[in-house]
């Protein structure tokens, strides 16, 4: 589960370097550090040895490494005159040899298997229960033995029985990726590390196991989730059409990239600061504590960063990468406009195309962010297509995006989408969370009780979260819109009433009907009203980790006249959606029990829809 | 006869013929199912190989206006995956060897179950399944059951794909694979036959699968030239165009007759 790794155990992940065909090269991998090596007596390989070669290889082959022989369906007899005269330590089986064949040897031995899309590993496993390990290898027809072609490491099942193996087109490149992926027992390398056929090169052999050797220290050390592609337990991934694949890994490189280099993050950081104006002041709501009766209540004050809201940390992070990528279009789309204001904002400040969509229905109920969005210099798209809202937005985005994919990035406001997204929108919203765990030590001297954060999307939740999930004690609350009542189904809470699915481009909960088809969502706040919501907000419900509450538009509409009148801050109808959830639990509570509320946004954007609600015209 | 091989046989057939196939792909359920099925043999009488149908989804990331627009009226009209299924049923009552390929998102298959999904589409008659929106990484367990009931799994190549993964999805493809033409969304107008040709052939390098090219198909002239250099022409927004504005009552001859002049032009010398 997500947080066994408090005890972890430091990974090991051995390697095999296959197809040593010379004996100084033999020496070179047992000075890299592998674990075994690989001899082929298969006459059809161009890395095949005869018995005189093997023997000249063994004799200066230093101890404590696994000489392993390949044979592809070899004569019984050709195996054991092997064996008289080459000390194997173990047999691999790269052909069709059946169960009974391999075990005649009495050697101990390991099976190849030959990843076809229809192949049954578990029955695989079953079947040839004497062997060691699995060695997977890519299948390619007409060839046996080495493939030099990658698998698709998704097809293989979590928690095998057996110890497996990876071969099939490893390099120093993605090495990294197959053990994060499959978690494997050893790694199996030949093509990968060699100048030409049969022929190793040390400084790849060296990077190769170089690149292991920091993968095991890293794996060891983060979290289960997401996997390499994405996944946190069945939600997240990535589910896009083709044409975007492509474009999605060179975000996840240049993002893993750049969230390592000091450059880059000394100029977020510095932007962050002098521009956006963090750290945002965490602050206590004396009053309004007082007058709920119960525990004390911090307001994390996202509403007083540069244009009014948590988005902005977002929309500096992924145009400072946008600038790296030599991107000069930017592209977004928005519901409330918060998003829309924050990404045609640094579009300005770094001086690059801005198209912004927005639903049709959007436009006309937040007039004002629109304005504010053409003043910046952006170009103001209305969506007419669908329920015209945040969700068409996002896919006449999406469609943008995939028809000028060249120039031009695309900046997503929440942490949805397909992954890099929900990762790269986490870690750039995470300050939020780090700030307020040294602002409560000093201001309380202690953490909280209670985390609350309003869900649309997510990102304001889960960057409040995110640096908390270890603090087991800490209990967090996500709130969803439940608009008219979760009964009505006039809602925006796919967490409390919906089903898994896959939209835009993630598996997570949606608001979808029988069909399959989404439905539209109705909250009193255009920011919350979104059909699906962050594929880890749904992996932390799944967990526990996190509980999701939803409160009405009354009930928030409620929380913020009190924050108004309390504590003089007009808080964003968003935001009031946290608040509702904490009058209701904070009168409850013992008055030194303390809860954060993440403030994300402010409410004069909402002043003309609290309004007309009441029958007033400004 | 076995599904796979309706998919298969058909290329076979075309192949001997020296002849590229035509794939209509129409939206399922716009205007009403019974004008769908109509449709569809409309189309196969007009020179239709395979036809794609279109599963309506409320959120078609990868479509252009003019399928969006259908979708849309699919979905207000309540048209969803089963009543899809249960054209495909009408359509093989009558005919059984007409390849039928499900084109659409994977919500809806995701929310009716993966197991219910692949049984009824086996039983109606569906031979592959294209999903826009599901690139082969994400597909274990749901390949694997189409695989077992005998339906193609069709999988999708753009422009950006790369080499390493052109191989990879050539191992994993069935039945045929689809060459994205454009960069963008489907009946987008910028169609470069050159650069299609010099990824057709890349693609051909590793695999003996056809290679149909659609996005981008929209009269006779691109598909005389798509024909030369793929093994199918895919036609899709074009079609889709005219059942949003012709009348119902002319719409069968207008098909026809344009799916007559595309025939002609698929099969020039």
């Amino acid at each position: 589960m997500f947080f066994e790794n408090k005890n972890k155990s430091i990974l090991r992940i051995r390697v095999k370097i296959c197809g040593i065909t010379r004996p100084q090269d033999a020496i070179l991998a047992a000075k890299a550090g592998a674990d075994a090596i690989g001899l082929v007596f298969y006459d059809k390989s161009p890395r095949t040895v005869s018995v005189a070669q093997a023997q000249t290889i063994l004799q200066t082959l230093p101890p404590f490494v696994t000489v392993v022989g390949l044979f592809v369906d070899a004569d019984p007899a050709f195996v054991s005159d092997i064996l008289t005269q080459v000390p194997l330590d173990i047999l691999q089986f790269h052909g069709e040899e059946p169960p009974d064949y391999c075990l005649q040897f009495h050697k101990p031995y390991i099976k190849a298997v030959r990843i076809r899309p229809d192949i049954d590993i578990l029955a695989f496993i079953k079947r040839y229960t004497h062997a060691k390990a699995l060695l997977l290898d890519s299948y390619v027809q007409g060839v046996k033995g080495g493939t030099g072609i990658v698998f698709n490491w998704q097809q293989v099942p979590a928690h095998l029985s057996k110890p497996i193996i990876v071969a099939g087109g490893l390099t120093v490149d993605n090495v990294s990726q197959a053990i994060q992926t499959l978690r494997p027992y050893a790694v199996d390398v030949s093509s990968g590390v060699e100048s030409t056929k049969g022929i190793k090169n040390a400084d790849k052999m060296a990077a190769f196991m170089k690149g292991v050797s920091i993968t095991m220290a890293k794996t060891s050390d983060t979290k289960k989730v997401p996997d390499a592609y994405g996944h946190f337990g069945p939600y997240g991934g990535s589910f896009v059409p083709e044409t975007l694949i492509q474009p999605l890994e060179e975000l996840q490189q240049a993002y893993e990239h750049y969230v390592k280099d000091s450059t880059f993050l000394a100029e977020f950081n510095d932007d962050l600061h002098h521009y956006v104006g963090r750290p945002s002041p965490l602050y206590h709501a004396a009053r309004w504590s007082e007058q709920l009766g119960g525990a004390q209540i911090y307001l994390k004050r996202e509403d007083l960063n540069h244009t009014g809201a948590h988005k902005i940390n977002n929309t500096i992070g992924q145009a400072l990468l946008a600038k790296r990528m030599g991107k000069t279009r930017i592209i977004a789309e928005t519901g409330a406009g918060q998003h829309g204001v924050a990404t045609a904002t640094v579009a300005a400040r770094f001086g690059m195309e801005c198209v912004v969509y927005m639903g049709a229905k959007d436009i006309e109920r937040q007039a004002i962010n629109v304005y504010r969005m053409r003043l910046l210099g952006a170009e103001v798209c209305a969506v007419n297509s669908g329920s015209k809202t945040l969700k068409d937005a996002l896919n006449e985005a999406m469609r943008d995006w995939v028809t000028n994919i060249d120039n031009t990035f695309y900046i997503i406001g929440t942490v949805a989408g397909p992954h890099p997204y929900p990762v790269m929108v986490r870690d750039f919203q995470a300050v939020i969370g780090r700030e307020t765990r040294q602002q409560i030590k000093i201001l309380a001297g202690r953490f909280p009780d209670i985390l609350i954060a309003c869900v649309g999307g997510g990102s304001n939740a889960i960057g409040l979260f995110y640096p908390f999930l270890d603090d087991q004690k800490i209990t967090m609350y996500g709130v969803e819109a439940a608009g008219e009542g979760l009964e009505t189904g006039r809602h925006a809470a796919p967490l409390n009433t919906g089903k898994p699915g896959v939209l835009h481009g993630n598996r997570t909960y949606l608001m979808t009907d029988d069909n399959g088809q989404i439905l539209e969502t109705h909250s009193i706040s255009a920011g919350l009203d979104y059909p699906g919501v962050g594929p880890e907000h749904a992996w932390l419900k799944d967990n526990g980790r996190v509980q999701y509450v939803a409160v009405t538009d009354n009930e928030a509409l409620n929380a913020f006249h009190d924050l108004t009148r309390l504590e003089g801050i007009i808080p964003a109808l968003e935001s009031s959606h946290a608040l509702a959830y904490c009058k209701k639990i904070a009168p409850t509570l013992e008055k030194n029990k303390i809860i954060v509320v993440n403030l994300s946004g402010r409410g004069d954007k909402d002043i003309h829809t609290v309004a007309t609600l009441e029958g007033i015209t400004i | 006869m076995n599904r796979m091989n309706r998919i298969t046989t058909c290329f076979d057939n075309l192949r001997a013929k020296k002849r590229a196939a035509l794939i209509p792909f129409i939206t399922a359920g716009d205007p009403n199912s019974e004008m769908t099925v109509s449709l569809m043999h409309t189309l196969v009488e007009a020179g239709a190989n395979v036809i794609e149908l279109g599963v309506p989804f409320s959120d078609p990331v990868a479509d252009g206006p003019v399928i969006q627009r259908a979708s849309e009226r699919a979905v207000s009209k309540g048209i969803g995956l089963r009543d899809v299924l249960d054209i495909v049923k009408t359509f093989r009552a009558q005919n059984q060897t007409t390849p039928v390929v499900l084109m659409g998102y994977f919500n809806p298959i995701e929310i009716m179950g993966y197991e219910t999904f692949v049984q009824t589409a086996q039983s109606v008659g569906v031979d592959g399944i294209l999903t826009v929106d599901l690139p082969p990484e994400e597909v274990t367990e749901f390949t694997t059951l189409l695989r077992s009931h005998e339906i193609a799994s069709i999988f999708l190549v753009a422009p950006t794909t790369a080499t390493e993964r052109i191989k990879r999805l050539c191992l994993q493809a069935e039945g045929y694979l689809y060459y994205v033409s454009v960069k963008g969304v489907t009946g987008s107008a910028n169609l470069d036959v050159m650069a299609v040709a010099d990824k057709v052939a890349e693609i051909r390098q590793y695999t003996d699968l056809p290679i149909g090219v659609g996005f981008g198909i929209k009269n006779a002239e691109s598909a005389a030239k798509i024909a030369k250099i793929s093994d199918a022409v895919i036609v899709g927004s074009a079609l889709v165009q005219l059942v949003e504005t012709e009348p119902q009552d002319k719409l069968l001859g207008t098909i026809g007759t344009f799916l007559r002049e595309l025939r002609e032009a698929t099969d020039a010398p």
